[in-house]
């Protein structure tokens, strides 16, 4: 059949320079390293392990995408061969003929998937892909009955002939020739992400590569003011966007109806490339309170401002938690393209809202988030009489307090953790005055010069002395030590106090206690689960004291966010609720009695929801209450 | 990180734990004041004229007009005080400028003083005599601010100040006041005052520096005073003292915070370093550097006004209108806030505005969108220092007392009468706030607007 | 119409650590120069031009800054008057008084005088009519009044004023510094007086006024056990009654007669 050898041919020919024509604007973007070769070695296992790993989440998906996908790749090969090769094989047009068929059902769930309609899905031309696939599986199947020999062939002028025709030019318009542009444009730009991926050390990491890397403070720009202050790989990443919108269903700040939805920060990001880029096209969920159409941008415009592509509401509301991160199936990260966004706004601009300048520059002249003097660090513990490690000069465990020690609630926790390692004859001492803030927080909101300056002269404190390890009982000290001061020349073993606490008790230093058959549930902090990969420890620990453990809905590595984190609580972005309400809710639902938690910022966040609630626990105090009771 | 966190200041903390720690202790010491209902109840009031030392001006002027209320508490009638204090303030026969001998003996203030200590007892009912320095051997002057017409405590101090370095030598205080067309409710011979000049011409109220500074000026050129006292006040006091040293080319003192005839202290280095030097010629006194002039009382004597000139460059407009929903909260004189037991937000916001106060309230208010951030109190809020809080079903997180520690009068309404504001409080209202509101609401507008 | 507004500012303390930082009063006064439309604002500094805290200003969104550089503790009202005289700007702002050293709220005044321009303390907000400017003065309790005075005046910004914008490290980091020396006295008064760390004075709590010695007793006591009066089982209206004859008495709001 010519006509169709044509039509194939021609498609082919238009979808190769799509492609290029939309690969011209990812270079738009900075220059950033990447290791082609090695990205296309790894592809298969990127593809088949650690992609398929987060699809699989979803099983419905999973399945559907491997027909779909599956079908389709195997069938527009075949095809090449088989329609525009005109290789004559009855092996081959046999095979086809299976791989489209799958594709026809798989098509058949991609249409189910979306019947009915469900609001985290984008509408738009992503309701038009499930007729696409089926039009490009039916328009093949039929044109290879003959080849198979199955059916007698068929003129090109005949009824069959012309249905298949226009059947086959809607299917390969939009699976062939225009895949680049259309919704099917996840593949292309998809693989290619995976290959050129930003932080390719994350493909199959033992635990989570969720630092931060290290701004150049003396680069002419610093943070990304417009799209094409983006590493280019990072825009092609926007470009992977599939908009399945897992990101909207788990992300906290959605939940609370903060006007922040990671999938169409993505989509706005995407489309700020273009020349007079706009979202007048994009058919999923909004920002709660702001409505679609407002958004204008351009590929050398500011991303952020009112009447810009983005909102400086929206990108202060996200908590850094990352939920949106650990569910992309494209492995986009989301939480990168913010701070590179904040990070102009805080070092170029001086634009943080709310009580964050006030923060930061508490930070910046006492070297504490309070404007404490650094001297009251150890106020809370006068009775303890915590020993110092510049008497000591070194120690196994070095304690690093965090700002908690500032804090009545999680002074608490702290008194329970040093009376606990005091039990468990641990040689520990702290730094007193020499511990500054870890910068964690200067560093979410954008002020990387902040964080910089106190990772430098901490790592420089640190190196100072002899210890085996560092325990703290701050989950963002924990990761900031832990992952992004390595940057910085401080190389230590950092351990949290929950991973402490259950050696200690799997070692005999701390003795087996008596059940007490509370009902509790534990709340993962993002920065030790999802940032760390930690959520057996604490765990562990309430099993061995003999709580009755239960587990909220989400929980885990897919935990969801207190609303403390990032610097939320301190940039104050209104919502219509709050996060820690929606995440007592879920509590609440367990009907546990005890939620325990292993992180200041959650202890703070959680003690704040008013009404009827379970009590908030750290595990440490958990731990003590059951040892002293034994 | 947590909001509670952030704003915490673990000074202002350590200040809460130690007044709850005095507080504990007080709940032990005997009761010396008892309510006929048994209760320890403190009269700010009492305390409060106790302390500007104007309780004892009725009594001795109008022992008549303080009746004894049930509980013990002295009721002040409004009218006789007035009454009072225009007879006080009538105008003195002008008197030349040169203080003339009167006759009288003249007192070491300090004998004056110890005697005086031994016969306040026998004195209390009668008036206190007027004490009468007549032949300086040098002036202080001294400029109190007298916004409203009235003598602040700053001022009192200022003029006690005053009187402390006249003491010191033989020396007697002259006190410059811009009195306004009304004149003066303050008793300046109570404040201690020997003599008075009154700049009572309607072009020296409002904000007119340039004539006040022009003023003193002259006054010094006609007194020839040793120092020169002004309450380092912002825009009143500190602004005008400071006019008139520099039109002297004198290195004022400011910001200072204690008063000797040969060494003054004054506060630099951002309010971290304290420096003695000898005093110069014009001192900006701050709060409480010196304690006001009590239990006694002096002649005041009206010295005749030098005449002034002065071309202002500066215009005043007057007072410009200040909403009190538009007070920035740390600025605010009188709130009105309203926490969880707050359920009708249209009666709130009424109930505010027929008081005339500022709105505020609870983090829980915030943060459920019933108030804008900006209105919230408390330590991851604002901290506020209102002369009055009312707090309407607020039960009083520890965050938030945090947040009014320096509030002197806080009126509390609950429904919980062990609730810790309650505990807090200086009046308690223990009862539905939804009730309540609306009957605030009316008795604001029947007395305050007539409706 | 471009209109120069020179805003002088110093390098300030942290109360708690002590450590250099812009003075939050001049900080206030660069938020005030940068909000006035069409304002061309130039900060000027008498000291050290090395002090890192001076960035701190460049950072709110001045490019420049010009120092006049002298020793710390020189006076420096007359080279920063002579600078001021041959820049001539029509706006001069500064914090209400400095926080690094005497602190003395004097510079303003002897900067106008040197001037020979009025000067108006204590503004809160400004805006240009004309040859006129329109201020705000802030006064206690979230009073403020409005006053006028033609162009060129001196203007001091208190911290009541709205809060400086955040300094960014970017705009910090690029602005220039331009030195310039000057030859400043040294301020030999200053020799002769003694520094010591503030002394905390006792809060007073009250002045004692009391007829005998067992007035003066009760009186501590009475502070002492300090609580207040709980009204219980009161009907609304009584109770509203007793909550404003409480505010009247003290003086919180006025009842009409």
């Amino acid at each position: 059949m010519i006509p169709l050898q044509w039509l194939i041919g021609i498609c082919v020919v238009v979808g190769a320079v799509c492609a290029l024509w939309r690969a011209r604007r990812w270079f738009r973007g900075q220059p950033a390293k990447v290791d082609f070769v090695r990205g296309l070695m790894r592809y298969p296992r990127s593809y088949f392990v650690d992609l398929h790993h987060i699809v699989a989440r979803d099983p419905y998906t999973a399945r559907m995408h491997m027909m779909v996908a599956g079908g389709f790749t195997a069938a527009l090969l075949l095809t090449l061969a088989v329609h525009l090769f005109n290789i004559d094989s009855r092996v081959l047009a046999w095979l086809l003929l299976v791989f489209l068929a799958l594709m026809g059902v798989g098509a058949a769930f991609v249409a189910m998937r979306r019947s009915p309609k469900r609001a985290r899905l984008s509408a738009g031309g992503f309701s038009r892909l499930p007729w696409s696939l089926f039009a490009f599986a039916a328009a093949f199947f039929l044109a290879t009955l003959p080849k198979a020999g199955l059916v007698a062939s068929f003129a090109a002028l005949s009824v069959p002939g012309i249905v298949v025709l226009l059947l086959a030019a809607w299917g390969c318009a939009e699976m062939v020739a225009f895949l680049p542009l259309g919704p099917m444009k996840h593949s292309f730009a998809g693989a290619m992400h995976l290959i050129c991926h930003p932080r390719f050390a994350r493909l199959g990491a033992a635990r989570p590569d969720s630092g931060l890397k290290p701004l150049d403070l003396s680069a002419p720009k610093l943070g990304v003011e417009t799209p094409a202050d983006f590493k280019w790989n990072q825009l092609l990443g926007f470009d992977a966007c599939v908009q399945c919108g897992r990101c909207e269903v788990v992300c906290p700040a959605f939940a609370a109806e903060l006007p922040l939805n990671p999938k169409k920060l993505i989509q706005d990001l995407a489309r700020a490339v273009d020349p007079g880029g706009n979202d007048l096209a994009y058919a999923g969920s909004s920002y709660p309170g702001r409505s679609v159409g407002h958004a204008h941008g351009g590929p050398s415009q500011p991303i952020i401002g009112d009447g810009a592509m983005i909102h400086p509401d929206t990108l202060w509301s996200c908590t850094t938690c990352r939920a949106c991160v650990q569910e992309c199936p494209m492995m986009i990260e989301h939480v990168d393209a913010i701070i590179d966004l904040r990070r102009f706004q805080a070092l170029e601009k001086g634009a943080v809202p709310g009580k964050a300048p006030l923060v930061l520059a508490e930070l910046r002249a006492t070297d504490t988030q309070s404007g404490a003097a650094l001297a009251s660090r150890l106020d809370w513990a006068a009775d303890l009489s915590l020993p110092l490690i510049s008497t000591k000069g070194e120690c196994d465990v070095l304690l690093w307090l965090g700002e908690g020690a500032f804090d009545l609630r999680n002074q608490r926790t702290l008194r329970a953790l040093v009376r606990l390692m005091r039990h468990a004859k641990i040689d520990f001492a702290v730094l007193g005055e020499e511990e500054l803030d870890t910068g964690d927080l200067a560093r979410r909101l954008g002020d990387e010069a902040t964080f910089q300056d106190l990772a430098k002269r901490n790592a420089a404190t640190l190196a100072k002395y002899r210890f085996r390890r560092i325990v703290t009982a701050d989950p963002h000290v924990f990761h900031s030590l832990r992952n992004e001061y390595p940057a910085f020349g401080a190389r230590h073993e950092v351990l949290h106090h929950t991973m402490l606490l259950d050696e200690l008790m799997t070692n005999g230093a701390l003795p087996k206690t008596k059940a007490q058959p509370t009902k509790t549930t534990y709340h993962d902090p993002c920065y030790l689960g999802r940032y760390n990969g930690e959520i057996r420890a604490p765990r562990a620990i309430l099993d061995a004291i003999g709580v009755e453990r239960v587990e909220m809905e989400r929980s885990g590595m897919r935990s969801m966010c207190c609303g403390g984190g990032g610097g939320a609580p301190v940039t104050d972005i209104a919502g219509k609720k709050r996060i820690p309400d929606v995440r007592m809710e879920q509590a609440r639902e367990t009907g546990a009695a005890v939620v325990a938690v292993a992180c200041p910022n959650c202890a703070v966040m959680l003690e704040g929801v008013v009404g009827p609630r379970p009590e908030i626990f750290d595990v440490a105090e958990l731990l003590l209450q059951a040892v002293e009771a034994a | 990180m947590s909001e509670e966190r952030i704003r915490r200041d673990p000074r202002a903390e350590r200040e809460t734990r130690r007044a709850r720690a005095v507080e504990a202790e007080e709940a032990l010491a005997p009761a010396a004041s008892e309510s006929p209902s048994g209760r320890i109840r403190r009269d700010p009031r009492a305390e409060r004229a106790a302390r500007t030392g104007r309780a004892a001006e009725p009594v001795a002027a109008q022992p008549s007009a303080v009746p004894e209320s049930e509980s013990g508490r002295v009721r002040r009638d409004p009218r006789a005080e007035r009454a009072s204090r225009t007879g006080r303030a009538t105008p003195v026969a002008p008197q030349p400028a040169t203080p003339v001998p009167s006759g009288r003996v003249r007192r070491d203030p300090r004998v004056d003083r110890t005697a005086q200590r031994q016969a306040t007892a026998a004195r209390a009912e009668a008036a206190a005599p007027v004490k009468t320095v007549a032949d300086p051997k040098f002036l202080i002057l001294a400029v109190p601010d007298l916004e409203d017409a009235r003598l602040s405590s700053h001022d009192k101090d200022v003029i006690g100040a005053a009187r402390g370095l006249a003491d010191a030598g033989g020396g007697a205080v002259v006190v410059l006041a811009f009195t306004g067309p009304e004149g003066v409710k303050d008793g300046l011979g109570e404040a201690g005052a020997d003599r008075m000049l009154r700049f009572a011409d309607a072009s020296f109220a409002g904000y007119a520096p340039e004539r006040r500074a022009a003023a003193v000026l002259a006054a010094i050129q006609a007194l020839n005073p040793q120092h020169v006292l002004f309450p380092d006040t912002g825009v009143v006091g500190g602004d005008v003292g400071r006019r008139v040293a520099v039109a002297l080319g004198d290195r004022a003192a400011s910001n200072v915070q204690r008063v000797a005839p040969d060494r003054i202290t004054r506060r630099g280095r951002g309010g971290r370093a304290d420096f003695a030097l000898a005093p110069p010629r014009v001192l900006l006194v701050a709060a409480e550097a010196a304690d006001p002039v009590i239990d006694e009382r002096y002649e005041a004597r009206e010295l005749p006004a030098p005449r002034t000139e002065a071309v202002p460059r500066v215009k005043d407009r007057g007072l410009a209108a200040t909403d009190p929903a538009t007070v920035p909260m740390a600025e605010a004189d009188f709130i009105v806030s309203a926490g969880n037991g707050v359920h009708d937000w249209d009666a709130f916001h009424r109930v505010a505005a027929a008081l005339g106060a500022s709105e505020g309230g609870s983090r829980p208010v915030c943060d459920a969108g019933h108030l804008p951030r900006h209105r919230q109190v408390g330590a991851s809020g604002t901290l506020v220092e209102p002369r009055c809080y009312v707090a309407l079903g607020i039960a009083g997180a520890p965050q938030h007392l945090q947040g009014i520690s320096k509030v002197e009068r806080v009126v509390a309404i609950n429904a919980d009468a062990h609730c810790d504001m309650v505990k807090r409080a200086d009046l308690a209202v223990v009862g539905d706030v939804q009730a309540l509101m609306p009957a605030l609401e009316r008795i604001a507008k029947e007395r305050r607007h007539g409706n | 119409m471009a209109i120069d507004v020179a805003v002088l500012v110093s390098v300030g303390r942290h109360p708690v650590s002590g450590r250099a930082r812009r003075a939050d009063a001049d900080a206030r006064a660069v938020e005030l120069a940068l909000s006035i439309a069409g304002a061309n604002v130039r900060l000027i500094h008498a000291g050290d031009p090395g002090e890192p805290a001076l960035r701190d200003y460049l950072g709110m969104g001045a490019n420049t800054m010009t120092v006049l550089r002298m020793a710390p503790e020189a006076d420096p009202v007359l080279p920063l008057s002579a600078h001021l005289s041959s820049m001539r700007p029509q706006i001069v702002l500064m914090g209400t008084r400095a926080e690094g050293g005497e602190d003395s709220g004097l510079v303003p005044y002897l900067v106008a005088q040197a001037l020979e321009v009025p000067l108006v303390p204590g503004i809160v907000s400004l805006s240009l009519a004309g040859e006129r400017a329109e201020m705000l003065q802030g006064l206690p309790r979230g009073r403020r009044r409005s006053l006028a005075a033609s162009l060129p005046l001196v203007a001091t910004v208190p911290v009541m004023a709205p809060a400086p914008r955040m300094s960014a490290f970017g705009l910090a980091r690029r602005g220039t510094i331009e030195v310039k020396d000057v030859t400043a006295a040294a301020d030999e008064a200053r020799a002769a007086w003694t520094e010591g760390p503030a002394r905390r004075r006792p809060k007073r709590i009250k002045v004692m006024k009391a007829a005998s010695a067992a007035d003066r007793v009760r009186a501590v006591t009475e502070m002492a056990a300090g609580k207040g009066k709980v009204l219980q089982n009161l009907p609304p209206d009584e109770a509203a009654k007793a909550i404003f004859d409480y505010l009247v008495a003290e003086g919180i709001v006025q009842a009409k007669p």
